[in-house]
C-alpha cells in the first residue's frame, strides 16, 4: 500500500525540465500574445472569479472615488538584466503601454481602448500613483491585462520582463524562451518554452496527433470535432464577441436601413452551423455570464421586419468584410451576405472601407467586471456612451441605448479553446482565454 | 470611230469577258471549295466539342454516381435520416468535390435543402431546385457564386438512396473557355465560348483558348442571334479592313434542359487562304485580260491588214473621187468580197470619168452654142441698122445732092455709132476673158460703200430711187482691191437701178458678222425667182432683155478673187437682195 501510494505521489508531483512545444496561429508577441505573458508580469492578475489578485503590486487603494489609486510595488523583484523593479520603471512601462495603445486605439485597429488614466507618477522607489479624470473602480482589473504588463528596454534595446521566462532567440519559426530561475514567483517547471507562429489549426493538430506539439489552438466551430477526436481541450468561457459593425454612411446612413440590416441577420444559423452550436448566440455586447441580462436583447431574425424597414429603396452594392485572414470568418460574411440580400440589400463580400461597407469583426473581451468590459466593448465599437455605474440595470439601459442607434449587431459569443498533449500536466486557461504556460509541467520532463 | 478601233475594242472586250467570265468561274468555285472544306472543318469541330462535351458529361455522371454509392455519403445519409445533425456537414461538399474532381456540389436534403456546398459554403439551408433532375442526363446550368457572379456548369443530380431519398447530390464541373483547351484546333480556326450569364451582352463573358476575348464585339449579332433564335446561325466577320483578315464565324447555341441557351459555341475559321487564292486568281485574271488586250491589238493589226486595209483603201479612193479625182483607183488583192468590192469600186470610177467627159464634152458644146447664140444675138442688133443705113445711103444717090449729104451725114453717124456699140460688145466679151489678179490693200470696207453711195447718189435721185446706207461705225478692215470691189458694187447698183425704172428704195447694209464683213444690196424691184436665183452668176445668163450676162459673174469673180462669197435671195419687200461676205483681217495683208 505505501509502495502504490508513493508511486502515486510520484505521478502527481511535478518534474522540472522540458520544453514545451505550443503552436498558434497568430503572433506571440502581440499584445495580448504567449510570449508577453511569459515574459512579463502585470502589476496585478486575475483571480478565477475576475478579481484583480497581487502580482507586481502587492496593495492597492483608491482615494477620491476611485479617481486617485496608489499601488505599492512587491519589494525584491528584479527585471531578467538583473535591474530592480523600481516605481520609475513602472511609470516608465505604463507611458510605453498607453503610447502603443493610444497609436493602436486611433490608427490601426480601434480596438485597444485608450489609457482610462490622466496621470502615472511615482512617489518613493516603491509606491506608483494613478490619477484618472472619473471614477475608475475597475482599475486593478483593467491593470491585470497583458497590454499594461510591465517592461522595460535594455541598454541594447531588447524588452525585459519579470516574468517566468525570457527571450532566448527566434530560429527555425520558433520564437524560444528559456526560464527565469530568479524570476519572484520562483523558478518555472518547463526550462524552455517553444512558440512556432503562424500555424495553420490543421497543421497543429497534425503535430499535436504525431507529438511535434505539446498545445495547440482550437477553433470553437472545430470543439465538435476536437471532441470527436478525443483531444485533451481546455474551453474558455465565451469571451470573443462576433459582432457586424454597420457603418453610417452610404447606403446605410439612414437608421432604418442600419436597422433593416441588424434584424436580417440569422444568428441561429451562424451558430448552429457555422460555429457548430458552440458559444451562446447574442444581441448584446456583454456575455449573458457576465452580465446577467444578455437575454433581454431579442436575438430573432425578422426578415419581414428588415424587408419593410428597408422598403423598396433602390439597393447601392455595398461591401461586407471579414476582418482578418480567417476563412470561417469569410464563410460567416457570405452568409451574412445572404441574409442582408434576401432583405433587400445588395451584398458583395471582400474586402472593403471600414467606414463605407460592412465589416465583420471579432472582438476580445479582456475585461472581467461587468461595467470594465462593458466600457471595452464600447470602446472597441467606437460607440460614444459613458457607462456611469456598475449596477446591472444601469449597465442594460446604457447598453440598450448604445445599440438604439444599430451601429453594430452582436451575433455570437464565442469561447476560445486550446488542445494539449498527453504529456502536459497542470494546463489551465486564465480569465481571457489565454493558457496559463508558467504553470505547466511536462510528465516525461527528468 | 474607224473599224479598226471597232474590231479592237471588239476583240478587247470578248477576251476580257473571257477572261472575267474564266476567273470569276474559278474564283466562284474555289470559294466553294473553301467552304466546303471549312464547313467540314466546323463540323468536326463541333463533334469534337459535342464529344467532348458528352465525355465531361458522361465524366460527371459516373463521379457523381460514384459518388453517391460510396460508403461515406451512406453513412451521411444513414446519420441524417437517424435524426443527424446536418450541420456537422458543412464543409463536407469541398472535400467530396476535391476527392472526385468536381467544381461544383451541394448535399441537398429531402426537403431541397443545401446542407454543404463545396462552391457557395455559406448558402447552407437554401433550397435547390435541381433536385428536380435526379437520376437524368447531364444537363447543363448556371451556378451563382459568393462573389455575386455567375458560371455555367455541366450537372448532375443523383440521389442516396435508402428506402427513401434522404440525401441528393448536386455536382458538376464548370464550362468555361478553359475547357476549350484540350480541343485539336486546326491552323486557322478558333473556338470561343460565350456564357450567357446576363440580360444582355457582357463582353466579359466571351473567351477563347487562346485568348481573343477583346474582340466579343465583333461576334455579338452572331451570338444574340443564336441565343435568340436558338438555331446555329453563321456569318462572315471583318475585324479588320483587310480581307485576309476576315473569318467565317459559327455561332452554336448550348442549351439547358429548358431550352434556355447557356452558352454558345462560336467557331470562326479563317478566310485568308481563301482570300490569298482569290487574289491570286484575279492577280492571273488582270494579266490574262492585259496580254489579251495586246493579242487584239496585234489580232486588230493583223485583221486590218487583210481586212480594213483593203475598206480604208476604198474608203480614201471614194475621198479622193468626191474630192474630183475622178481617177482614183484601189489595189484589188485576191477575189473575196473585199476584192469584188475594189473591182467594182474601179470599174465605178471609171464610168463615172466617161460620164463626166461626156458631160463635159456636151456642156462645152453647150456653152458654145450658148456664146455663139448671144454674140449672134449681140452682133445681130447693130448689124441690122448697120444695113438699113447702108442700104439708106445707096438709095439716097438718086437724090439731090443736098439732100444725099443730109442722108449721108446722117447715115454716117448711125454707121459710126453702131460700130461704137459694136466695139463696145467686143471689149466686154474681152474684158471677161482677161479680167486680172486683184492688187489687195487693208481697207474699211465701209469706205467702199461710201464711195459707191456718192458716185451713184445723184443718178439715183433722178430716178427717184431711195438710196439708204446702213453701216456700223467701227472700222471693217478687209483685204481687197478697191477698185475691183468699188467695180462690183457699181455693178449691183447698176442692176438695181435697171429693175427699178419707177423708183424705189436702195439699201446698201455693212455691218460685222463675226469674223466677217457681211455687206448687202437690196432693191424693191420685182425680185427674181427661184430658178434665176440659181442660175444668175452663170454667165451670159441675164434677165435683161439687152444685157450681157456677164455682169454679175464678173462681180462673183471679183467676191470670190477676195476669198468671199456671193448669195442672192429675195427681200423682204419682194425684191432681190445681193449678200457678200468678205473675211475681216487683223492685220496687214500678205502677213
Amino acid at each position: 500500500m505505501l509502495c502504490t501510494a508513493l508511486a502515486a505521489s510520484a505521478r502527481t508531483r511535478p518534474h522540472y525540465g522540458g520544453t514545451l512545444r505550443v503552436e498558434i496561429r497568430g503572433d506571440a508577441w502581440a499584445s495580448n500574445g504567449l510570449a508577453r505573458r511569459l515574459v512579463l508580469d502585470p502589476l496585478m492578475e486575475l483571480g478565477h472569479d475576475g478579481a484583480a489578485k497581487p502580482a507586481l503590486a502587492m496593495r492597492w487603494s483608491s482615494q477620491n472615488d476611485d479617481q486617485r489609486w496608489a499601488l505599492q510595488l512587491r519589494a525584491g523583484v528584479s527585471f531578467q538584466d538583473g535591474a530592480p523593479l523600481t516605481a520609475d520603471a513602472v511609470v516608465a512601462s505604463l507611458d510605453e503601454s498607453c503610447a502603443l495603445s493610444s497609436v493602436s486605439g486611433t490608427q490601426t485597429s480601434g480596438v485597444l481602448p485608450q489609457c482610462p488614466w490622466s496621470a502615472v507618477s511615482s512617489v518613493g522607489v516603491s509606491e506608483v500613483v494613478i490619477t484618472t479624470n472619473s471614477p475608475e473602480p475597475d482599475l486593478p482589473e483593467l491593470l491585470a491585462q497583458t497590454r499594461f504588463a510591465i517592461s522595460e528596454k535594455n541598454s541594447s534595446g531588447t524588452i525585459e520582463g519579470t516574468g517566468p521566462f525570457k527571450v532566448a532567440g527566434f530560429s527555425d519559426g520558433a520564437l524560444t524562451l528559456v526560464a527565469n530561475g530568479a524570476c519572484w514567483r520562483g523558478r518555472p517547471y518547463l526550462d524552455s518554452v517553444e512558440i512556432f507562429q503562424h500555424r495553420s489549426i490543421r497543421d497543429q493538430w497534425l503535430d499535436l496527433s504525431v507529438g511535434q506539439a505539446d498545445v495547440v489552438q482550437v477553433p470553437p466551430e472545430l470543439l465538435p470535432e476536437a471532441q470527436q477526436q478525443h483531444l485533451n481541450v481546455l474551453v474558455s468561457r465565451p469571451i470573443d464577441l462576433l459582432a457586424l459593425s454597420i457603418p453610417t454612411r452610404g447606403e446605410f446612413a439612414d437608421l432604418n436601413m442600419r436597422q433593416a440590416a441588424e434584424q436580417a441577420v440569422d444568428r441561429t444559423a451562424l451558430h448552429n452551423v457555422i460555429f457548430q452550436k458552440q458559444g451562446t448566440v447574442t444581441a448584446s455586447l456583454l456575455p449573458g455570464w457576465l452580465s446577467g441580462y444578455g437575454f433581454l436583447f431579442p436575438t430573432a431574425r425578422n426578415l419581414s421586419g428588415a424587408q419593410a424597414l428597408r422598403g423598396g429603396a433602390f439597393a447601392a452594392p455595398v461591401t461586407l468584410s471579414a476582418k482578418g485572414d480567417n476563412a470561417i470568418l469569410q464563410l460567416a460574411a457570405e452568409r451574412l451576405a445572404l441574409n442582408l440580400n434576401e432583405a433587400g440589400f445588395k451584398m458583395r463580400t471582400g474586402l472593403s472601407n471600414a467606414q463605407s461597407g460592412l465589416q465583420l469583426r471579432v472582438v476580445h473581451l479582456g475585461e472581467t467586471q461587468p461595467r470594465a468590459a462593458l466600457d471595452e466593448m464600447l470602446n472597441a465599437f467606437g460607440i460614444n456612451v459613458t457607462v456611469s455605474g456598475s449596477n446591472p440595470e444601469v449597465l442594460w439601459g446604457v447598453e440598450k441605448t448604445a445599440l438604439q442607434n444599430a451601429t453594430v449587431a452582436p451575433l455570437l459569443w464565442l469561447p476560445r479553446a486550446w488542445a494539449s498533449g498527453e504529456r502536459v500536466r497542470d494546463l489551465r486557461l486564465s480569465p481571457d482565454g489565454e493558457p496559463m504556460l508558467a504553470d505547466v509541467s511536462l510528465e516525461d520532463a527528468k | 470611230m474607224t473599224l479598226r478601233q471597232k474590231l479592237l475594242l471588239m476583240f478587247s472586250f470578248t477576251i476580257v469577258a473571257i477572261v472575267a467570265g474564266f476567273a470569276c468561274t474559278v474564283s466562284l468555285r474555289v470559294r466553294r471549295v473553301f467552304e466546303d472544306q471549312n464547313k467540314e472543318q466546323t463540323s468536326v469541330l463541333v463533334n469534337q466539342f459535342q464529344t467532348e462535351f458528352a465525355q465531361r458529361a458522361s465524366d460527371t455522371s459516373a463521379a457523381m454516381d460514384r459518388m453517391a454509392s460510396g460508403d461515406s455519403l451512406k453513412r451521411i445519409a444513414f446519420k441524417l435520416a437517424n435524426g443527424g445533425d446536418a450541420a456537422s456537414y458543412l464543409t463536407i461538399a469541398a472535400t467530396l468535390a476535391g476527392e472526385y474532381h468536381l467544381d461544383y456540389l451541394e448535399l441537398v436534403d429531402s426537403n431541397g435543402n443545401i446542407i454543404s456546398s463545396a462552391q457557395w459554403p455559406a448558402r447552407f439551408g437554401y433550397h435547390e431546385p435541381a433536385i428536380a433532375m435526379a437520376g437524368a442526363p447531364a444537363f447543363l446550368k448556371e451556378e451563382p457564386l459568393p462573389d455575386g457572379s455567375s458560371e455555367i456548369g455541366i450537372f448532375s443530380v443523383r440521389a442516396v438512396t435508402g428506402s427513401k431519398p434522404v440525401l441528393y447530390l448536386v455536382g458538376g464541373r464548370v464550362l468555361d473557355a478553359k475547357t476549350l483547351r484540350d480541343f485539336a484546333v486546326p491552323a486557322g480556326m478558333r473556338v470561343f465560348l460565350y456564357r450567357n450569364l446576363g440580360a444582355t451582352f457582357d463582353a466579359a463573358s466571351f473567351a477563347g483558348a487562346a485568348g481573343g476575348g477583346d474582340k466579343a464585339a465583333l461576334y455579338r449579332h452572331l451570338i444574340d442571334e443564336a441565343i435568340d433564335t436558338g438555331r446555329k446561325s453563321g456569318e462572315v466577320i471583318f475585324p479588320s479592313a483587310r480581307r485576309e483578315d476576315s473569318v467565317d464565324a459559327m455561332a452554336i447555341p448550348l442549351k439547358g434542359q429548358d431550352g434556355k441557351v447557356f452558352a454558345v459555341l462560336v467557331v470562326t475559321n479563317s478566310r485568308r487562304g481563301m482570300v490569298e487564292v482569290q487574289n491570286h486568281i484575279r492577280a492571273i485574271a488582270y494579266g490574262g485580260a492585259g496580254i489579251g488586250i495586246l493579242l487584239a491589238i496585234l489580232a486588230s493589226l493583223w485583221i486590218a491588214a487583210r481586212v480594213s486595209g483593203p475598206i480604208e483603201q476604198l474608203a480614201r479612193a471614194a475621198e479622193q473621187v468626191a474630192a474630183g479625182e475622178w481617177d482614183a483607183r484601189v489595189e484589188v488583192r485576191g477575189k473575196d468580197e473585199v476584192g469584188v468590192l475594189g473591182t467594182s469600186f474601179n470599174h465605178m470610177t471609171a464610168q463615172l470619168a466617161e460620164q463626166r467627159e461626156r458631160l463635159v464634152q456636151s456642156e462645152r458644146v453647150a456653152a458654145w452654142r450658148e456664146l455663139a447664140r448671144r454674140l449672134a444675138h449681140e452682133l445681130k442688133n447693130p448689124l441690122f441698122p448697120l444695113q438699113i443705113t447702108v442700104e439708106n445711103m445707096v438709095r439716097a444717090r438718086m437724090l439731090p445732092k443736098e439732100e444725099f449729104d443730109e442722108v449721108f451725114l446722117e447715115s454716117a453717124n448711125t454707121l459710126q455709132a453702131e460700130i461704137e456699140n459694136l466695139k463696145k460688145i467686143v471689149g466686154r466679151f474681152s474684158d471677161f476673158s482677161k479680167m486680172p489678179r486683184p492688187q489687195t490693200e487693208r481697207i474699211d470696207a465701209s469706205d467702199v460703200v461710201r464711195r459707191v453711195a456718192a458716185l451713184y447718189g445723184p443718178a439715183l435721185d433722178e430716178k427717184r430711187i431711195d438710196l439708204r446706207t446702213i453701216m456700223d461705225s467701227e472700222a471693217l478692215p478687209i483685204c481687197a482691191d478697191p477698185e475691183w470691189l468699188h467695180r462690183a458694187l457699181s455693178n449691183l447698183v447698176l442692176n438695181a437701178m435697171d429693175v427699178m425704172p419707177d423708183g424705189g428704195i436702195l439699201t446698201i447694209a455693212i455691218a460685222r458678222s463675226g469674223d466677217v464683213a457681211r455687206l448687202s444690196v437690196a432693191d424693191t424691184g420685182e425680185g427674181l425667182t427661184p430658178e434665176e436665183c440659181e442660175r444668175l452668176f452663170t454667165p451670159y445668163y441675164t434677165t435683161k432683155q439687152h444685157g450681157t450676162g456677164l455682169g454679175l459673174a464678173i462681180v462673183q469673180s471679183v467676191i470670190a478673187d477676195h476669198h468671199g462669197t456671193i448669195v442672192v435671195e429675195r427681200s423682204e419687200s419682194g425684191g432681190a437682195r445681193f449678200v457678200m461676205e468678205l473675211p475681216l483681217v487683223a492685220k496687214e495683208c500678205g502677213e
